[in-house]
């Protein structure tokens, strides 16, 4: 009687931890889970990655999300992914609308990986190719609409190379010049500092994803 | 005082109905005006309330607030266009931290108070001061931001009711240079040109200006004269490589200070090689030498009068002698062949020459030296007073002309060019104001440094601030910022929208109506006089100058100066009466109430292009040509003054090797308080930087965004280092803009001025960089 | 408290450790610039320093190879090896420290013994090379509770932490120490190197007195079965943390800390 109980106690109490308290547990925890990293992920489904990253796949592969570049970058424009980046998650990338990057003569960031995710040895910061800024919305854009706006192009800290201006007749006042700026995708290092700058809500000058350029130095 | 606020407001209100009803609705530069007008927005037009350029906005209002501004199309200036400041005009007002009410200090806090109490109290410090230690012991301190009313009423307040002269605008500190420049050789104030020039021209010298930044629609003008017509060149003279400089076909660097030493080169040039234009000379054209080794205005109550004697051609020609080519090649560092090459585009008889200058000219120990060199040029060569082809002068301020210049808010002036030293003029002003004989003194006081000055030592006890910033905006700061707060009967008032680095310093902030809360006229650059109305009430308690003003003359006892009912209307009509005849001719209020702003002399109706001009100008009789025929003492000629080449106040040496000039940048306006609140302003350019010579940079082991201490003998400041700008300083050099109220720049700089006009050199003085 | 501090010697200065090592990581906060990173790479004093098996998972995912990067994995490889393999986890691993507490609090509420083998995590080892060398992402560093747990110290990512909480909670209701004991890749590695570790508990087999304190205070009680059961007269499981515990509660001194193999 006494066995039986017991047994049947025991019983009832595994029933109680197995049945309902494990799958409820798991649930929490996996809602908990999911719900993270279904977050809203990034529209443009781009994560613009710290100078010196490598090619997007394999820097995904190197990177072991120590966060030494997050650190070591003085203007705290490296952050690290969270969840909702999914197999990203961890990874430091810049979100060049609230912070960009400010181009670091002495490029710690790259300088600290210990990976090779960041190319370590990268010295010029003209040969950053994060990715390419690229206005996106010609028609909301201040400057072509032959306002004196052109901020992106001042504070271009490649100015007058990564961004021109290319000066045409505006033909609706007749007297005055649209300042167009340009972007030369072969110089621009994709350091935000354009996008981060647009006076406009939604910035008309975006940085993109560019060609790979990037030589992987220790393949095998 | 016989206005009551009720007349006041409908006064207001109904001019402000009649000014959107007669705003177009169209724009064709931005979509959804159907939207927008169905969405009950109501449109007014006002001048853009920063720059000199002076463009025309449409400003929509709902629900007593500013939801939209845009571009006016119809006014001449801008048709439609702005730049990012005046883009973002809606959001000016709007700042969080929007004064509201008048505060009065308490110890270290400032405490919330009514007008009354606020007005009783500036009341007795004025009265107690005055009676104490007489009407020069109390100042007005205001600024080209004042409208016309604002300027007119303080002038008329503090010359004509209180007795003093101790009124000047932070216009003293802008174009002061400018003023003295035309009134030395043209004894009138203001350009013959206007920016019609800018797209009939051929040829176009900048001097010391960055107009791609800080007069960014007319550059955009200037760009597009040459797009049309490829045989157009802009040649760049200037100490620092620019956006402007970028743009331009030519840049010529020279050496700070010795563009007078160009100036006289490229006269040289004309003399030696006969470039000048005989006929002009000899019918338009007088020489004068005046005093030299003048001085830099330094020390305290530094006083100068120039002493001018007449000269004749050859002894021009033999004052020229020194300044040959090679000469002055030495002393700029520009080489003798561009010198010679400059100056026979200047006075290339197919080409339709202008000159254009801002800040690098009239902040400068010789500013008025420099203007009038730039004056001479165009003399010689017969360039002036023609469609396409004047030397201009710009301004930074919206109504530095409109107000200070015109009304004359300076210690010395009176509206319409008149000065309180000629008895005549102070007996004009007299009339018209209805004073007493005799009431306007007759001796200027104070120039703006000398006031703060005058502050410091105590000469000045209650100075009263309007609509400017002097404790962030005057030189060697740290001297006048301790001197407000040194006590002993020191009594500050600021008006202003928003706290700032001077209202920090006050005992008494006054809250004020900014830009379109109040009815206003403004002057810009080109003589061209635009009108607003009332569109949108102020927040809270806050006010208008020009009722602060009135206000306080009522409690001075002085209110029967101000026996106004439509305020505005008849202060206008009032103010027209110095203009009148003056070739300086202003049309009716009515008239300004339509127009997008109308060019003066303004007569029967129609406004004047260009000065001084047959076709033009009315007042220039048939088959005269040309006429300066408001220089009566020289025979209606100009003059050409015979100015050397001195160095300045400061000079880089081996404890402080760089030169520092400081400027503004397209995104900011002056000292910031309004661009800095438009969060997209202050997040596409947040903070100063230190722009530094690669090479210098290099050389000291400073990188690129490091930071540096930036040292003069007056102060220091740590800043970031910027080598690869917009802006490129030349070796040498640095340069640092002024808006950040959060870096004082101006702290460093030296506080030397152009003996003649007073004017501050905020581009030269000598500092040191070390490692921060 | 004290007295229990005093019987409590090893997990006291264990803690110590976990605390130091966590203070360590959130120093650069601090404005310290000594340490930068986390433990699946840093640099101290500018030694580059890696977890081997984070090297691992990146050089078979990305198939590139840095050789300062194996450098500095090799210098923590070493460490561990002198120090006894899982001594990271009962030592440094921040999430340790964060299932020790729950598993405290697991026997508080009576939640039973039920647990999983240890052998576990040589497989979970396997699954996360394999996976890294063959979808070529460096599998555990993306879910890693380490890595997440380290983050939120280092960038106040507090978010991430639920993925920890998940474990503590799961390892509450269903079964002891889960993730560490039968899941952890890091285990499974360190157990490895745990095997030839010169640092091992040894055991005095005339002292025991059977009490079985030991085989109940250990969270990972299989590796004590070897020597209690007379296998030996040291604990010789690659699985042993070396965290001390057993020494701790051990009254007769039976067990104790040693160098050396037998």
């Amino acid at each position: 009687m006494d066995a039986e109980n017991s047994k049947s106690g025991v019983t009832r109490r595994r029933f109680v931890r197995d049945g309902i308290l494990v799958p409820l547990s798991l649930a929490v925890a996996g809602g908990a889970v999911s719900t993270i990293f279904l977050r809203k992920g990034d529209a443009r489904n781009f994560y613009l990655r710290p100078p010196g990253a490598i090619e997007e796949k394999r820097f995904l592969a190197a990177c072991i999300k120590c966060g030494k570049c997050a650190q070591l970058c003085p203007y705290n424009s490296i952050r690290m992914a969270g969840p909702e980046a999914g197999v990203g998650t961890g990874t430091p990338h810049i979100v060049a609308r609230e912070i960009p990057c400010y181009l670091c003569p002495d490029i710690p960031c790259a300088k600290a990986c210990p990976s090779g995710a960041l190319d370590s040895s990268l010295q010029e910061v003209e040969k950053i190719r994060m990715g390419t800024a690229v206005i996106v919305d010609r028609e909301n854009c201040l400057s072509i609409r032959g306002l004196r706006c052109e901020v992106c192009y001042r504070q271009c800290p490649l100015i007058d190379r990564a961004i021109t201006i290319e000066p045409r007749h505006n033909t609706r006042t007749g007297v005055h010049t649209i300042m167009e700026p340009v972007v030369h995708r072969d110089k621009c290092t994709g350091c935000g500092i354009c996008e981060n700058a647009c006076v406009l809500e939604k910035p008309v000058i975006v940085v993109q994803k560019s060609p790979p350029v990037q030589k992987d130095y220790y393949d095998f | 005082m016989t206005i009551s606020r009720r007349d006041f407001l409908k006064a207001s209100a109904a001019a402000a109905a009649f000014a959107a009803a007669g705003a177009p609705l169209l724009n064709p530069l931005a979509s959804g005006e159907a939207e927008a007008a169905e969405a009950g927005i109501k449109w007014g037009k006002a001048p853009c309330r920063f720059c000199g350029t002076g463009c025309g906005v449409l400003v929509g209002v709902k629900n007593n607030r500013i939801v939209a501004t845009k571009g006016d199309p119809s006014a001449p200036v801008n048709r439609g266009l702005n730049c990012i400041k005046g883009y973002f005009l809606s959001k000016i007002l709007y700042g969080r931290d929007r004064l509201t009410k008048p505060l009065i200090r308490k110890g270290d806090r400032m405490v919330e108070a009514s007008w009354d109490e606020a007005m009783s109290l500036i009341a007795g410090k004025f009265r107690e001061s005055i009676d104490k230690n007489g009407p020069d012991s109390v100042a007005i301190y205001g600024s080209g931001q004042w409208t016309v009313f604002e300027g007119y009423a303080a002038s008329k307040l503090f010359k004509g009711g209180i007795g003093t002269n101790n009124v000047e605008p932070n216009a003293r500190l802008c174009m002061a240079s400018a003023v003295t420049g035309f009134m030395t050789t043209f004894a009138s104030d203001e350009p013959m040109g206007c920016y019609d020039d800018l797209d009939l021209g051929d040829t176009y010298f900048l001097w010391g200006a960055n107009m791609a930044e800080c007069h960014p629609v007319l550059f955009s003008r200037l760009i597009d004269n040459r797009l049309r017509n490829p045989n157009v060149k802009i040649i760049d003279f200037g100490t620092r490589r620019t956006r402007t400089s970028q743009m331009a076909d030519q840049y010529v660097r020279f050496n700070p200070q010795t563009d007078l030493a160009l100036l006289n080169g490229i006269a040289h040039v004309i003399l030696r090689d006969r470039l000048y234009d005989e006929t002009f000379i000899k019918r338009h054209v007088v020489f004068k030498r005046g005093k030299e080794n003048i001085g830099y205005g330094l020390e305290d109550k530094f006083k100068f009068a120039d002493e001018p004697k007449l000269i004749n051609f050859d002894e021009y020609r033999e004052f020229l002698k020194t300044y040959t080519p090679e000469y002055v090649s030495r002393l700029s560092g520009v080489p003798a062949k561009t010198i010679v090459e400059l100056a026979h585009l200047y006075a290339d008889r197919k080409r339709k020459v202008n000159s254009l200058w801002t800040m690098g000219f009239n902040q400068h120990t010789r500013g008025t030296w420099v203007n009038n060199l730039v004056y001479n040029v165009h003399l010689l060569t017969g360039k002036i007073c023609r469609p396409g082809e004047n030397p201009m002068s710009l301004t930074g301020q919206p109504s530095a002309c409109g107000t200070a210049r015109e009304v004359g808010t300076f210690t010395h002036r009176l509206p319409a060019d008149m000065v309180v030293m000629n008895p005549e003029h102070r007996a004009k002003a007299e009339k018209i104001w209805g004073i007493a004989p005799g009431k306007i003194p007759a001796k200027p006081t104070y120039n703006a440094t000398e006031m703060f000055r005058a502050l410091d030592r105590g000469d000045i006890k209650v100075v009263w601030i309007q609509v400017t910033n002097p404790f962030q905006s005057l030189p060697n700061l740290n001297r006048y910022r301790k001197g407000a707060r040194k006590g002993d009967g020191r009594f500050v008032i600021v008006s202003d929208i928003y706290p700032t680095r001077s209202t920090e310093l006050a005992d008494v902030i006054l809250p004020s109506a900014g830009w379109v809360e109040k009815e206003g006229v403004y002057g810009n650059a080109e003589r061209r006089t635009q009108q607003w109305f009332k569109l949108v009430d102020p927040p809270g308690e806050a006010r208008n100058d020009l009722w602060q003003t009135m206000e306080l003359a009522r409690r001075l006892g002085h209110g029967s100066l101000f026996p106004y009912k439509y305020v505005e209307k008849e202060i206008w009509e009032e103010y027209r009466k110095f203009n009148e005849g003056q070739g300086k001719d202003l049309a009716p209020y009515e008239a300004y109430a339509k127009a997008r702003g109308l060019r003066w002399p303004v007569i029967n109706g129609k406004e004047t292009l260009w000065r001084y001009a047959e076709g033009h100008d009315p007042y220039v009789k048939k088959g005269e040509g040309v006429s300066f025929y408001k220089n009566k003492a020289d025979h209606y000629r100009a003059v050409i003054w015979a100015r050397p080449y001195e160095p300045p106040a400061e000079s880089p040496d081996r404890q402080y090797p760089f030169w520092l000039c400081t400027g503004r940048v397209l995104e900011h306006w002056h000292t910031g308080t309004m661009t800095g609140r438009v969060p997209e302003l202050k997040r596409a350019y947040p903070s100063a930087v230190c722009e530094m010579h690669p090479e210098d940079a290099r050389k000291l082991g400073i990188k690129h965004l490091q930071k540096v201490k930036i040292s003069s003998r007056r102060g220091s400041i740590i800043l970031p280092v910027d080598l690869n700008g917009r802006g490129k300083a030349e070796k040498g050099n640095i340069f640092v803009a002024f808006f950040d109220e959060g870096k004082l720049i101006n702290d460093l700089c030296i506080d030397a001025y152009c003996p003649i006009s007073g004017e501050p050199d905020y581009k030269k003085c000598a500092v040191k960089i070390e490692k921060a | 408290m004290i007295s229990d501090m005093k019987k409590r010697k090893w997990k006291t200065v264990r803690m110590v450790v976990q605390i130091a090592v966590i203070m360590l990581i959130a120093s650069p906060l601090l404005g310290a610039s000594f340490f930068h990173g986390n433990l699946a790479g840093g640099a101290l004093f500018g030694i580059s320093l890696s977890d081997p098996l984070a090297f691992l998972q990146a050089t078979l995912a990305s198939r590139m190879f840095i050789p300062s990067f194996l450098l500095a994995a090799l210098l923590i490889a070493a460490l561990y090896f002198f120090t006894g393999g899982r001594s990271f986890c009962s030592w440094v691993c921040p999430v340790s420290l964060l299932t020790e507490i729950g598993d405290s609090l697991r026997r508080r509420i009576g939640m039973g013994e039920r647990s999983f083998p240890l052998a576990w995590t040589r497989w979970t080892l396997a699954v996360v090379l394999a996976v890294s060398l063959l979808a070529k992402v460096p599998l555990f560093e993306v879910i890693s509770p380490i890595g997440i747990t380290t983050r939120a110290v280092m960038f106040k990512a507090w978010l991430p932490l639920a993925i920890v909480a998940a474990i503590v909670a799961v390892e509450l209701f269903v079964a002891r120490r889960i993730w560490c004991r039968s899941l952890c890749p890091v285990g499974g590695f360190y157990s490895l190197l745990g095997r030839f570790s010169p640092v091992r508990i040894r055991f005095e087999r005339e002292r025991c007195t059977f009490c079985g304190d030991c085989e109940k205070i250990c969270h990972f009680e299989e590796v004590l079965d070897y020597p209690l059961r007379g296998g030996g007269s040291q604990v010789v499981a690659g699985d042993c943390t070396r965290c001390g515990d057993c020494v701790d509660v051990c009254r007769t001194r039976a067990l104790k800390f040693g160098t050396g193999y037998r």
